[in-house]
Formats: C-alpha cells, sequence, structure tokens
C-alpha cells in the first residue's frame, strides 16, 4: 500500500437521503479548518462520467456484469488520477457515494457479489465511512418535496426486479432492502457509522462530524 | 458445455482476423448455427474507449476493466446465448487478449483472471505467431503511423513510437508464449499465406472438435435467407399458357 499522508472519508446511503448535501457541509468545515479537500463520487470521472449520465437508460439495461465493470472504471479512473495523488499530497477526500453502492445495487439483484468485491480488490480503504440512513416513505417525501417524482427513474425504483406495478410502491419495497443491507454491512464493517437523517440538517451535520472528527485528529 | 467456441488470438497484424472470418463462413457454408463477435464492438463501451484513448486518460487498471466491460456486454448478450442454445461462436480475441495486453502494462495475472473469471474456457484456441517486425510492417502497409496504445506510449518506456511498440509487443508475445507453453493455446505460424494459414487451421479444427452434437440450421430456411434478396424472374400464368 502507498503511503497516504492525507484521510479518505466515505459518505455513503440510498438516493434523496441528503449525501450530497453533507458531503458539500462536511468539505466546507474541513476548509475552514485549513484542510485542503477533493472530492470523488459515483459517475464523475472524466472518462465515463458524463457518457454514464446521458446514456443512463442504456447503462440501466444492461447485464450486471458490464454494468459492475463500468461502474468500476469510472471509480478507478477518479481514484488513480484524483483521489490518490490526492492523498498522497495530504488532502481529505470526500466520497460521495464509493463501493458498497454498486455492490449493494447489484447484490439486491442477486449479482455475484464477491465478484463485485474483487474488481475492487486494490481500491483505497475509507479511513471512515458514514452510512446515511432514512425510511423509503421519508425518503419517497423528500422526492416528492423536491418536485423531482419524474426524475425517478424505473432501475432506481427497483421496478427491473418485479416488486410492484406501482413506481412508488415499488420504490418503497425497494429501498426496504436497500437499507436492510446497508445495516448489515455497517454491522460488519470496521470504522463505519449508520447515522440517521430523521433530525434537522445541523444535527446529522453534528452527528457526521462527531464521527469522522477522531479520525482526522492528527491533521486538523 | 453446450455449443462450440472457438477463439482467435495473436497480435495485431498477425491476421487472425482474417482468417476468423474466413473460418466463420466455412462453418456457415457447412449449414452450422454459428455467430462471430470481434473485441471492442459492444456500441455504448466502444465510444467511451475510444473517447479514453483520444484524450489519452486510460491508464493500465481502466483500460483493463474498460475492455473488460466491452467484453462482458457481448459476453451476455453474444456469446452465452448463443452457446446455451447450441451454436458454434468465433471469437475474434478472447480473454487471453487482456491477459497479454493487461499483462504487458503490468497488471497482474490474479487481477485480470478475476476480473474474466465469468466467461468459460474456449473449447479451442488458435494463437498466429508473427515476428513482431513482420507484423509491425503489415500495419504500417495499412496506414502512416502507429496509434498512441497500440504503440504503448501510455507507458512512457520511450518517446520513440516504434521502439515503443517493439518493447509492448516482445512483452506481449512473450506472456502469450506462456499461454502457448502451458497447452492454453496452439501455436500457428502465422507468416505464411492466407490460404496455406487457413488450410492449416481448418485441419486443426476438423482434428479437434466435433461438430456431430451441433444441429444445422435447416435447409430450407438457408435456402430461403439465401433467396431474400434476390430478384426472382416469375414466369406470368397467361404468358405459360399462350406458349404451351
Amino acid at each position: 500500500m502507498i503511503d497516504l499522508k492525507g484521510k479518505f472519508i466515505v459518505i455513503e446511503g440510498p438516493d434523496n437521503v441528503g449525501r450530497s448535501t453533507h458531503v458539500r457541509y462536511l468539505t466546507q468545515r474541513l476548509e475552514a479548518y485549513g484542510v485542503a479537500t477533493g472530492e470523488i463520487g459515483l459517475l464523475r470521472s472524466d472518462l465515463l462520467g458524463g457518457m454514464m449520465k446521458s446514456h443512463s437508460n442504456e447503462a440501466h439495461s444492461l447485464n450486471f456484469l458490464t454494468r459492475s465493470l463500468l461502474y468500476a472504471t469510472d471509480l478507478y479512473d477518479q481514484i488513480l488520477n484524483k483521489a490518490i495523488p490526492l492523498l498522497e499530497a495530504g488532502f481529505i477526500i470526500v466520497a460521495d457515494r464509493y463501493t458498497l453502492t454498486p455492490l449493494i445495487r447489484e447484490e439486491v439483484r442477486n449479482g455475484d457479489g464477491s465478484w463485485i468485491e474483487s474488481l475492487y480488490q486494490t481500491v483505497p480503504t475509507p479511513d471512515v465511512t458514514i452510512v446515511l440512513d432514512a425510511g423509503p416513505k421519508r425518503q419517497l417525501d423528500r422526492l416528492l418535496y423536491s418536485e423531482n417524482l419524474d426524475k425517478l427513474n424505473h432501475f432506481e425504483a427497483g421496478m427491473d426486479m418485479g416488486l410492484d406495478a406501482s413506481i412508488t410502491k415499488s420504490f418503497l419495497k425497494y429501498q426496504k432492502v436497500i437499507r436492510q443491507t446497508y445495516k448489515k454491512i455497517v454491522e460488519k464493517t470496521d470504522n463505519c457509522y449508520l447515522i440517521s437523517t430523521k433530525g434537522r440538517m445541523s444535527e446529522v451535520h453534528d452527528d457526521i462530524w462527531s464521527c469522522v472528527y477522531p479520525y482526522l485528529k492528527d491533521i486538523i | 458445455m453446450k455449443g462450440i467456441l472457438i477463439a482467435f488470438e495473436g497480435i495485431d497484424g498477425s491476421g487472425k482476423s482474417t482468417q476468423a472470418k474466413l473460418v466463420y463462413q466455412w462453418l456457415r457454408s457447412k449449414g452450422l448455427p454459428v455467430h462471430q463477435t470481434e473485441w471492442n464492438s459492444s456500441p455504448l463501451v466502444r465510444d467511451a474507449t475510444k473517447f479514453g484513448k483520444e484524450t489519452k486518460r486510460l491508464i493500465p487498471h481502466t483500460f483493463h476493466l474498460i475492455h473488460a466491460a466491452d467484453f462482458a456486454d457481448r459476453w451476455a448478450r453474444q456469446i452465452e446465448p448463443v452457446l446455451e442454445v447450441g451454436g458454434v461462436v468465433i471469437s475474434d480475441r478472447y480473454v487471453y487478449t487482456s491477459m497479454a495486453r493487461d499483462g504487458a502494462r503490468g497488471l497482474s495475472q490474479n487481477i485480470i483472471t478475476n476480473t474474466y473469471s465469468f466467461a468459460r474456457k474456449p473449447d479451442i484456441t488458435l494463437y498466429f505467431d508473427v515476428p513482431v517486425e513482420v507484423a509491425l510492417r503489415r500495419i504500417l502497409d495499412g496506414r502512416p503511423e502507429l496509434k498512441y496504445y497500440e504503440a504503448g506510449l501510455d507507458m512512457q518506456w520511450t518517446f520513440d513510437p516504434l521502439e515503443s511498440y517493439r518493447i509492448l509487443q516482445t512483452k506481449i508475445k512473450t506472456i502469450y508464449s506462456d499461454l502457448v507453453n502451458s497447452g492454453q493455446m496452439i501455436s500457428l505460424d502465422a507468416t505464411k499465406s492466407v490460404s496455406e494459414i487457413q488450410k492449416h487451421v481448418r485441419g486443426i479444427i476438423n482434428e479437434k472438435i466435433d461438430f456431430q452434437g451441433i444441429e444445422p440450421v435447416y435447409l430450407e430456411d438457408r435456402l430461403a435467407e439465401q433467396s431474400r434478396g434476390a430478384r426472382l424472374e416469375w414466369v406470368g400464368a397467361s404468358e405459360n399458357e399462350d406458349s404451351d
């Protein structure tokens, strides 16, 4: 393993849980302490991010092998070209989703989880992972209230799994399975914490901060 | 295992694609249900790979993964489905291409075989062996210069494209040789003429592969397909009667 002077924080969790907002809060607070930060995330690579997003329906209809390999390519592009060089330079990298999302999404669809894990065998291990948690109904209400229901796609609602003919009911059932899987993973992973997003934004942020702070003590 | 999988391997300019096409036509003319697939040809992934190459953004690990994504797409849409119904698949390059190219770029064989663990072993793999200089001449006869990744310039061994190409292809050939020596591929001398090589190829396939278990396409359907685009000259009924 390369000597990484920086720290690596991963924020995981399902859709509409407030992940991206909290990533922003966290990086801004870290920068206020005078630490340089860098962000990575799912489908954000220069190599594949744009193309995968603009062809999302096509990408979602791919078989699980191809989809998993494209997600892995996207993440490795960011890790090798961005995260590792910045970590070596002493930055704090915050990942808005990392290897758990592509793993869980395929595992709940009966994809071979150990094969997916083998694709990520050489990625850096996060110093700390935060999994943000919300009940499926809260997630759905947030989606409605943010006037984004029309953006809920077939795949993200788990419609391909044949759980329910209604897109909202399917979403609730699908997210329930995803949530259970996240909880199981948190229990068996080191330095990994489940944080509820029930409360106010600032309270959730404080919970995140108190989880990550012990890991950053020596650099801030 | 159902179906028959035949793989063609070799460095660029070894003539393997020409030979693969001839074998495809040969098996098709025998009436066998046969499908041909090429490296880096899955629509969505091919565009991404092209972009990655043009922008020189691909590094060994992402080069490996994106080609695996292309293969996986073809595996799931073309290769496995044809094998499952007892057909024949001709694969122009297979997993061994990744072992050779990505291995030459420093990736461990363990990572490569893990990535491709979903793909079954071919029934036969033919390796078209040709000296690096011969392959180079064949490539440069067709176009003025070597491409960036083809020449291995991404590895920064040297800035001279020809020298870099020789280094990369020599590493690739070493891995191919190991695969031949461990019995995973059959090596052929690819410096001979196209027809001589094809004769050799057909000889090996006839010797090693039993096509008895493969159910041919109905003759009626083959004839119908062949005449589908043809213009038939019908003799009109009235005209017929007049001439009688």
